[in-house]
């Protein structure tokens, strides 16, 4: 019987695999079976070529794509901490901001990225500001909530024992938001690779965003999936920093 | 009595008010520092271009309204269903919900010329890549909301002997309709989105096609108008998710607080 | 007057022969219940005491058909346990009510679900509400009834399809002592009316003691009945029983097996 809870931990993972292995090795007879144009659909097979004989190029435009969207979240995450630290401080401001900033955030805001090179030109500045732009919000509002939800307990009890407020601010009120901050961080690192992306394809000249398109517009499929390969490596990069980051600062908080 | 009337209007009026004093202040400082109109250009101008424009800009917004409402709605259609797939056996969960997850976190806006070149340049490849885009939000939601049922909930339906689609119908979906309605309204901003970049990269028709153009041009007050009108079918698209969430709720006849349980 | 079912033949009931159940974790196999033998007549009310923990919950699941037995058996009625059945009702230490239906629907939730006539049992419903005292409110939400309430309107949806066997796990233990002594009436109200065989989980001894035949003690460590006390005070009983010497014997004979068996687990595993 007790096997049963090795099964099940090993199926978590089995399963998974399991599937994606599947996917690939349909996807590769597919595509060599029915001799399926590479164009429309190269095979497994081709895309690891590709990214193995591009790899030099690839590697190099991904620095660009990389570098700008580490940047970006960054500035998120400093920008949205910052904007909620404001909106936290005083009950008018927050009155006056938070429902216009949470309209904003119901608008399809990538549309503003042609704005932000009529203002900021073609180069790595104006992505990153548009990338910043798009997440910060989630940043702001993650932090916000989590600095309004300390417990007034907690803060009641700090006060009798005559703490300052930057002691409760540290003590009690930066535990409590740092999940928030985190949960809100993820979104952003998703969102400022995304914000990057959307930058390459309407103004930059290199980066992996102008190289899909280019190899789009050149119908080099299998060029296109390798490109797709690192950005989601890029992606998934920044969000395992995030959520590695988080554990190290939440330990480092509990002491 | 006065005051007690103004506590109350705050909230509605504080931000009206800023946001009247930041039209306000940008209409008066570009014409005061003399901005150039290729960078900003004052709010009066947008709406004269607005204005001017309109026949043309309408002409424009009903492919990316079409495409985005369609799009949305298939996303919700596949999104649900494939929420509710996944939860309906253990085994099904294990196999794909990583999958899914993973998907969640990629930058999928950089799939767009795939699309072209599977479904050319037409209205298709951009729905197809709406549908792409907001799908997975809304089956994220929707199978974490399949599970937010309370297990006693469930234990009492197999107490009674109830089918499992039985339990689904009547405990499964009712517990699971404010997690979908949060992934609905993430799902049509995104499937907007999703058009928009479609427009952007094919360039053939829409409001996205209409930014790209007049930004290259340096119409900047036509980018601003175009933008205003995108925002507006934003809201508008928003606000009938909301407007339908607020049916449903009503026709469950419940304050149905997520996963709350009395 | 309600058409609920006759008390059925006098007999045996429920009969649990050397049941186990064994839950598999993460940490290794955890022994719920450890060979438990024990068994119900047909009208009759036992509840099962014990401490927290020990496995209450579990064996009356697996009474139930809700929790899958280990090794032994459990038959009901002469059969085999292996699934949930409609003539055995269960009541959950919640109250379980759906949040977006108003009371009355919740009661007829067991009648929507097993496709009985609506019509008839609509009436029975509302004979049940006005019973425990919810007449008037058949409409509200769940949320807009207090806690006994809840529990009021949840045993009326046990009894609403008529099963032959109560199973209940502690339905009255979130409540505070004053609405739970009311709920005890309540429910001897119910069950000398029908006379359905009922098995009750409680970590109450007062409880168990009001309200039962017999008192089923279980232990914690090895998971397993210790003793089976029957309890002679006559029938019908009210808060007055409470007083009697009887009943404050019995109370505290049960009191000091429970402490007894406590020691002992503790010797034999000191505080792992
Ligand atoms: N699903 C489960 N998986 C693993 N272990 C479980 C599970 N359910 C219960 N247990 C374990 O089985 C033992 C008995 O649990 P049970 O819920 O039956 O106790 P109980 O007597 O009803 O307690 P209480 O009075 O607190 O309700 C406990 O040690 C518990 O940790
Ligand atoms: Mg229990």
């Amino acid at each position: 019987m007790p096997d049963a809870t090795g099964r099940e931990r090993l199926l978590t993972v089995a399963l998974p695999t399991g599937t994606a292995v599947a996917f690939l090795a349909v996807w590769q007879a597919v595509a060599t079976l029915w001799a399926i144009p590479a164009v429309i659909l190269p095979a497994p097979s081709d895309i690891v070529r590709q990214l193995v004989g591009s790899w030099g190029e690839l590697l190099y435009q991904a620095s660009f794509t990389g570098a700008e969207a580490l940047a970006a979240c960054v500035l998120s995450g400093i920008v949205g901490i910052l904007v909620a630290a404001m909106l936290a401080s005083s009950t008018p401001l927050r009155e006056m901001l938070y429902p216009n900033l949470v309209a904003f955030q119901l608008i399809p805001k990538i549309a503003l990225a042609p704005l932000f090179v009529i203002w900021l030109g073609i180069d790595a500045p104006s992505r990153l500001a548009f990338s910043t732009f798009i997440s910060f919000f989630p940043v702001a509002i993650g932090t916000l909530t989590g600095l309004q939800s300390t417990n007034p307990n907690a803060i009641r009890l700090c006060q009798s024992l005559t703490a300052s407020p930057s002691q409760i601010f540290r003590h009690v009120q930066v535990p409590y938001a740092l999940p928030f901050f985190f949960s809100g961080m993820k979104v952003a690192a998703t969102l400022s690779v995304i914000g990057i992306v959307v930058g390459e394809f309407i103004s930059s000249k290199h980066g992996l965003g102008s190289y899909i398109l280019l190899a789009g517009s050149r119908a080099e499929t299998a060029r296109i999936f390798a490109a797709l390969v690192v950005l989601c490596v890029i992606g998934l990069a920044l969000y395992g920093a995030i959520a590695w980051l988080e554990l190290r600062v939440r330990r480092a908080w509990r002491g | 009595m006065a005051a007690i009337r103004w506590r109350a209007w705050r909230p509605i009026v504080l931000p009206l008010l800023f946001a009247g004093a930041l039209l306000l202040a940008w209409q008066e400082l570009t014409g005061w520092l003399a901005v150039s109109p290729m960078l900003l250009v004052p709010p009066s101008a947008i709406w004269s271009v607005l204005v001017q424009a309109w026949p043309v800009l309408l002409a424009q917004s009903w492919p990316t309204l079409v495409n985005s409402v369609v799009g949305f709605l298939l996303a919700s259609g596949l999104g649900i269903a494939l929420g509710g797939a996944l939860v309906v056996s253990r085994r099904v969960e294990q196999a794909f919900w990583p999958h899914v997850l993973i998907f969640q976190l990629i930058p999928k806006v950089a799939v767009a010329p795939l699309f072209i070149i599977w479904l050319g340049m037409g209205p298709t490849s951009r729905l197809a890549f709406a549908v792409f885009l907001s799908f997975f939000p809304i089956a994220v939601s929707a199978a974490t909301g399949f599970r937010a049922a309370d297990p006693t909930a469930l234990r009492l339906c197999r107490s009674l002997t109830a089918t499992t689609w039985q339990t689904f119908l009547r405990v499964r979906v009712p517990y699971a309709i404010p997690h979908i309605f949060a992934g609905l309204k993430v799902g049509v901003t995104v499937a907007i989105i999703g058009v928009v970049i479609g427009e952007f990269v094919t360039a053939q028709e829409g409001l996205g096609y209409i930014i790209m153009f007049a930004s290259s041009a340096a119409q900047t007050a036509l980018v601003f108008a175009t933008i205003a009108l995108l925002c507006g079918i934003g809201l508008l698209l928003y606000g009938a998710v909301a407007l339908g969430e607020w049916f449903v709720r009503r026709w469950y006849g419940a304050p149905i607080s997520a996963g709350g349980f009395e | 007057m309600l058409s609920l079912s006759e008390p059925a033949l006098p007999g045996e009931c429920i009969r649990a022969e050397k049941a186990w159940k064994i839950y598999d974790t993460a940490k290794g196999p955890v022994e719920a219940v450890a060979g438990v033998s024990f068994s119900v007549r047909r009208g009759e009310f036992v509840a099962i005491l014990g401490p927290s923990g020990c496995g209450k919950s579990t064996l009356l699941m697996m009474c139930g058909g809700l929790e899958a037995i280990t090794a032994g058996r459990i038959s009901v009625d002469g059969a085999p346990i292996a699934c949930p059945r409609t003539s055995i009702g269960v009541m959950f230490q919640e109250s379980t009510l759906l949040p977006w239906k108003s009371v009355l629907d919740n009661v007829m939730f067991p009648i929507e679900l097993l496709h009985r006539p609506r019509r008839e049992h609509m009436a029975r419903a509302r004979e049940l509400l006005s019973l425990v005292g919810l007449s008037g409110f058949e409409s509200h939400k769940p949320h807009q009834l207090s806690g006994g309430m809840r529990q009021r309107a949840a045993i009326c949806r046990a009894l609403v399809y008529d099963p032959d066997i109560l199973l209940m796990d502690e339905p009255f233990s979130a409540l505070d002592a004053i609405t739970r002594d009311e709920m005890n009436d309540a429910l001897l109200d119910i069950w000398t009316r029908y006379t359905k065989t009922a098995l009750f989980v409680t970590h109450s001894i007062r409880e168990a003691v009001y309200l039962a035949d017999r008192v089923l003690v279980m232990n914690r460590r090895p998971a397993t009945i210790v003793a089976d006390i029957a309890i002679p005070i006559p029938r019908p009983r009210d808060p007055s029983v409470g007083e009697t010497k009887l009943f404050n014997e019995l109370c505290s004979t049960l009191r000091g097996m429970i402490e007894h068996s406590h020691r002992a687990a503790r010797d034999v595993t000191p505080y792992a």
